[in-house]
């Protein structure tokens, strides 16, 4: 069993699951939803890079920056549409304002780009790979995906830390009313968490999309994988997060490693053992409700 | 209105006449449907009422006890196959096939229900995911189940095929009985679960746990019994769904079904009987025939032919029915968080007071 | 109480008045003096609708058919319906076409389970299906007098496959990566069976889910197993991933695909160059071919009245799939009748278009077990290694 390769596979894509995992928490940090769209719209701005790199032929730096912004602005819209129009919504009817929104954006895609699959590159070369250590060979695409999201973890925990903004986040989520109250405007608290998820989301997507292919469906199931590793880390921590996707990638390619075909479930299994353990997930403090 | 004076009133199962003249008059016409609706509406029909079945059962444990399952479609697989499965190999007759597999799937019920006694909301979420995927999973690694080979439905016979008393089903109108009849019972059902004692522990568990438990509801034997009255509901439900189908694999059961599962029971209305009948109505018609083959739709079609040769891809355009679905959800929630059924209040109420 | 006692009689009236009253209507006709009616379902939308070309590939045919006259001067009337690659649509949509429409026939049909969802159906209500666009062995046998197929089986394919890397790549390891359906399963048994018969066996057989998108793991094993060919039996995506993933990890075995991999152009552009010398099976003729005179017309013709399409294997499949129901339209004559139709069919002998020879008898309608092996070029262009090849290990036809 090559333990040294499984543990580089593992983590790399457990980062890129992380990633995308923050971008799940940022939106259930300040709402309290969990944003089913989230896949789609990652999903479709990667479409968007890909339009602007094969149609227009910009280069990719510029493409990745429009795209950027068309994402933040993608976020920010289907709140200000979808979801502060709700009055009094529960949590399952914003969960299915999420999925119509999810269904929306996939049949927007597949109407646009139809449903073959397209190759998204990034500008590194995964083929070139380095061996640092005999039976460890890393390439370029986990190098990238591991600093990347190392970095978006570093400034999103410095973010919620020490920003006023991310301090008015926290407080939004922990009472809406009293946050407002204080002065927070809490609607503009969610564009600003949409919008970052949604960003955040794009670069996550762009990185799955380099590895895999890229058609209308090809986020539904790295946005499970993602959910499952967030809920694992316990939904509210940022380093949690990063954690729970990392676990998830390690124990998907050592068990996929022994057993392939129990690797699709063998995560989910985990972690429902690990919930009826720690219920909150690994790294988010257990609040006993008062009545 | 709705102002309850004593407890007879409470537990009886029609309000007045009017509801009982109504919801008899809605019978007769489903009766006697076939007579005047076209032959291929019988089939969407029957998946339909399937579905209501499930989204009634599914609403007693999300609208009434205030739990999620995206696992649904695990219980449904678990009923399809547990009843395909005992009438091929035991050769059970069909009533006590679909009764035993309803009664397996209960049983799972009760298992999901155990880490639900500690979990809630996203938590449960995903550990009933996990459910789901699991049982699909599991059917297809065994060869009993037939694997990802899939498996077919043995002949739907009534009687007791082995004492000489056949009584086959085998067109979709005869199906399309069969179902109603179990469909009425199983909301009938519904409604008087939730006029007892353990239909008013549930709704107390989900307006605060922790109070239902001072008030001395068992949390750990209501919260599990709701699951499996859940499960059971989706066992029975997919016991009749593998006879629809005559054929099914694991893939049939996916999770996206379980996530629609969900989408009814919100849409329609959390926690009432008549909401979830409307929310499955309702999705499922839009799923199998809203903007089906538009580009044939005389005018309309012709215009977003030419829309699509503009700015989008001819070969995409089926997709425009997914689009509209996505909206009409959003736009349901959104100006109606009660679902269908708040909608239905509302005009309800319009038309009783009116012109005031 | 005596309401509900009211209730449940009325319930009971109802019952007997419906039970009494009702009975199926008739089914429109297939056809008229002017018209023939023929319906294919397919994934649109949803996660398996690039399959969907399928479908659309018909429709170029049936056009090309109805710009030179139509069938002894009826036209085809070409209905498609997206079932989202689900049982339960599939069977709503071929209802709607049957009772509704009035279909006459239906022609190719993606998906196993979709196929097996509305096989009887058709069966009862005596509606002939040709060439459903999958293989199952469960379509051909028993044997069903309304159902023709096409596609050679994927156990056939499998087998002739091994045999080639085993005789021509001269490879000592070989291992497979199958996907985890009815599908991947059929690959196994083939090749398995094959290399029963050279006393071989695969060196490591790696299941993958259909929708799975790390294959991290799965890759480390076929690499630590020494393999130096590797057989898959997978969809384009999940080809996609594992030739990728090999690359990232220093892996380089010689691949050797399905014929559902045999689309280059599509396989090419998707793994960004690392399909070249792929090795597959073919179901119909290089799409590129100028030697084919039916694969120049039909492209040619598709340049014409389907610019938006890409000339693709799965949309030539839909032609290629269709194709035997015109020949036997036009001899059942003008007389037209389900009988006469299926007499046409079965009495099909070595029709050969844009794929292998297709044979039909009354016992015996799994019409080929003949595959062509093509390798990638440069750019995703299609060299021919192998021509039709039969299996001479098939079991269907004993």
């Amino acid at each position: 069993m090559p333990f040294g390769q499984l543990f580089v596979e593992g983590l790399a894509i457990g980062a890129c699951y992380g990633l995308f995992a923050t971008a799940v928490v940022i939106i259930y940090k300040t709402s309290e939803v969990v944003n089913f769209a989230q896949g789609e719209m990652a999903m479709f701005s990667t479409f968007v890079a890909f339009h602007i790199l094969n149609f227009y032929g910009y280069p990719f730096w510029m493409a990745f920056l429009i795209t950027m912004l068309f994402s933040i602005a993608m976020g920010v819209l289907i709140e200000f549409l979808f979801l502060r129009p709700a009055k009094h919504p529960t949590i399952l009817g914003m969960i299915v304002i999420t999925l119509g929104a999810e269904m929306f954006l996939m049949g927007l895609a597949s109407w646009k780009w139809g449903a073959e699959q397209q190759f998204f590159a990034l500008p590194i070369n995964p083929s070139v790979t380095y061996e640092p250590i005999k039976g460890m060979i890393i390439n370029n695409w986990s190098i990238a995906v591991l600093s990347v999201s190392s970095l978006i973890m570093l400034i999103l925990f410095v973010f919620f830390k020490y920003t006023r903004l991310g301090t008015a986040m926290r407080a939004t989520q922990q009472n809406k009313n009293a946050a407002k109250i204080m002065g927070i405007r809490t609607e503009r608290v969610f564009s600003f968490a949409w919008g970052f998820s949604s960003l955040i989301g794009a670069i996550a997507g762009m990185f799955f999309a380099s590895r895999a292919t890229l058609d209308p469906a090809f986020m539904m199931e790295p946005f499970l994988r993602a959910f499952a590793a967030a809920v694992l880390g316990g939904l509210m921590s940022i380093p949690g997060v990063i954690i729970g996707g990392g676990l998830m990638g390690l124990i998907e390619n050592y068990f996929g490693y022994i057993w392939p075909e129990w690797k699709p479930i063998v995560a989910f299994i985990v972690i429902v053992l690990v919930l009826c353990i720690k219920p909150s997930g690994l790294f988010a403090k257990h609040y006993v409700k008062k009545v | 209105m709705d102002m309850k004076r004593e407890y007879y009133e409470d537990v009886q199962l029609f309000k007045s006449g009017v509801v009982l003249f109504w919801s008899a008059a809605l019978l007769l016409g489903l009766f006697t449907f076939p007579l005047y609706a076209p032959n291929y509406y019988i089939y969407l029909l029957n998946v339909i009422m399937v579905h209501v079945i499930l989204a009634v059962g599914l609403n007693i444990l999300v609208g009434s006890t205030g739990q999620i399952s995206l696992g649904h479609a695990g219980f449904f697989a678990i009923g399809a196959y547990g009843t395909a499965m005992l009438m091929s190999t035991f050769h059970i007759p069909f009533v006590a096939a679909i009764i035993i597999a309803a009664f397996v799937a209960a049983f799972f019920g009760f298992i999901l229900g155990l880490p639900a006694l500690r979990l809630e909301g996203p938590y449960l979420a995903i550990a009933s995911l996990g459910f789901g995927l699991t049982i699909m999973h599991i059917i297809g690694a065994m060869k009993i189940f037939g694997g990802r080979m899939g498996l077919k439905t043995p002949v739907l016979d009534l009687g007791i095929p082995q004492l000489g008393l056949s009584l086959p089903v085998t067109n979709d109108l005869q199906k399309y009985y069969l179902i109603l009849i179990i469909a009425v019972i199983m909301v009938v059902g519904a409604v008087n679960i939730l006029k007892t004692r353990v239909g008013r522990s549930f709704v107390a568990i989900r307006d605060s746990d922790i109070a239902a438990e001072v008030i001395g509801v068992n949390l750990t034997i209501y919260k599990t019994l709701a699951f499996a009255v859940s499960a059971f509901y989706a066992g029975i439900a997919g016991g009749l769904f593998g006879f629809i189908l005559g054929f099914f694999d694991p893939f049939t059961f996916n999770m996206i079904l379980s996530i629609m599962f969900l989408v009814m029971v919100v849409v329609g209305g959390l926690g009432t009987v008549s909401g979830s009948i409307m929310g499955a109505t309702l999705i499922t018609y839009l799923q199998y025939d809203l903007f089906k083959n538009i580009a044939e739709v005389p005018y309309f079609g012709k215009f977003m032919l030419y829309i699509s040769d503009k700015w989008f891809t001819t070969v995409g355009l089926e997709n425009f029915s997914s689009m509209a679905i996505g909206l009409i959800m959003i736009g349901i929630i959104i100006f109606e968080p009660l679902g269908m059924f708040g909608i239905w209040i509302r005009f309800k109420k319009y038309w009783m007071t009116w012109p005031f | 109480m005596d309401k509900k006692k009211l209730f449940v009689a009325m319930v009971v009236l109802a019952a007997t008045v419906a039970w009494s009253g009702v009975s199926l209507a008739a089914n429109p006709p297939g056809f008229d003096d002017n018209e023939i009616r023929i319906g294919q379902w397919g994934p649109q939308t949803g996660p398996a609708a690039p399959w969907g070309s399928v479908a659309r590939g018909s429709k170029l045919l049936f056009d090309i058919v109805n710009e030179e006259g139509g069938i002894n001067g009826r036209k085809i009337k070409y209905f498609i319906r997206d079932d989202m690659y689900n049982p339960a649509q599939t069977s709503a949509v071929v209802k709607e076409l049957v009772e509704r429409q009035g279909v006459f026939a239906f022609v190719g049909g993606v998906g196993s389970a979709t196929g097996m969802a509305v096989k009887d159906y058709l069966a009862q209500n005596k509606i002939v299906w040709v060439g459903p666009s999958a293989a199952d062995d469960n379509f051909i046998k028993p044997l069903n007098p309304y159902l023709f197929a096409v596609y050679p089986l994927y156990k056939d394919e499998a087998s002739i496959l091994a045999k080639y890397i085993v005789e021509n790549l001269k490879s000592k390891k070989i291992a497979i990566l199958y996907q985890n359906d009815a599908y991947g399963k059929d690959g196994l048994d083939g090749a398995k069976d094959r290399l029963a018969t050279y006393r071989m066996q695969f060196v490591a057989e790696i299941s993958v889910e259909p929708t799975e998108k790390d294959l991290g793991s799965q890759i480390l094993r076929l690499k630590n197993s020494g393999a130096d060919t590797v057989l898959m039996y997978v969809g384009p995506t999940t080809a996609a991933i594992a030739l990728k993933t090999s690359a990232n990890v220093g892996f380089k075995p010689q691949w050797v695909s399905s014929d559902t991999l045999s689309d280059y152009p599509l396989m090419f552009k998707i793994t960004g160059g690392l399909w070249e010398g792929v090795i597959t099976g073919a179901f119909g003729d290089i799409p590129t071919s100028t030697t084919n005179k039916y694969v120049v017309k039909y492209r040619e013709a598709a340049k014409r009245l389907a610019p938006q399409e890409r000339w693709g294997t799965f949309y030539m499949a839909g032609l290629l799939f269709a194709d035997p129901i015109v020949d036997a339209l036009k001899k059942a004559g003008r007389n037209l009748s389900t009988e006469s139709l299926l007499k046409a069919l079965n009495s099909v002998k070595g029709h050969q278009t844009l794929g292998p020879p297709v044979t039909w008898s009354e016992k015996q309608h799994q019409g080929t077990d003949s595959v062509m092996i093509q390798k990638c070029g440069p750019n995703g262009s299609y060299i021919e290694l192998q021509g039709w090849t039969k299996n001479d290990l098939a079991t269907w036809n004993k």
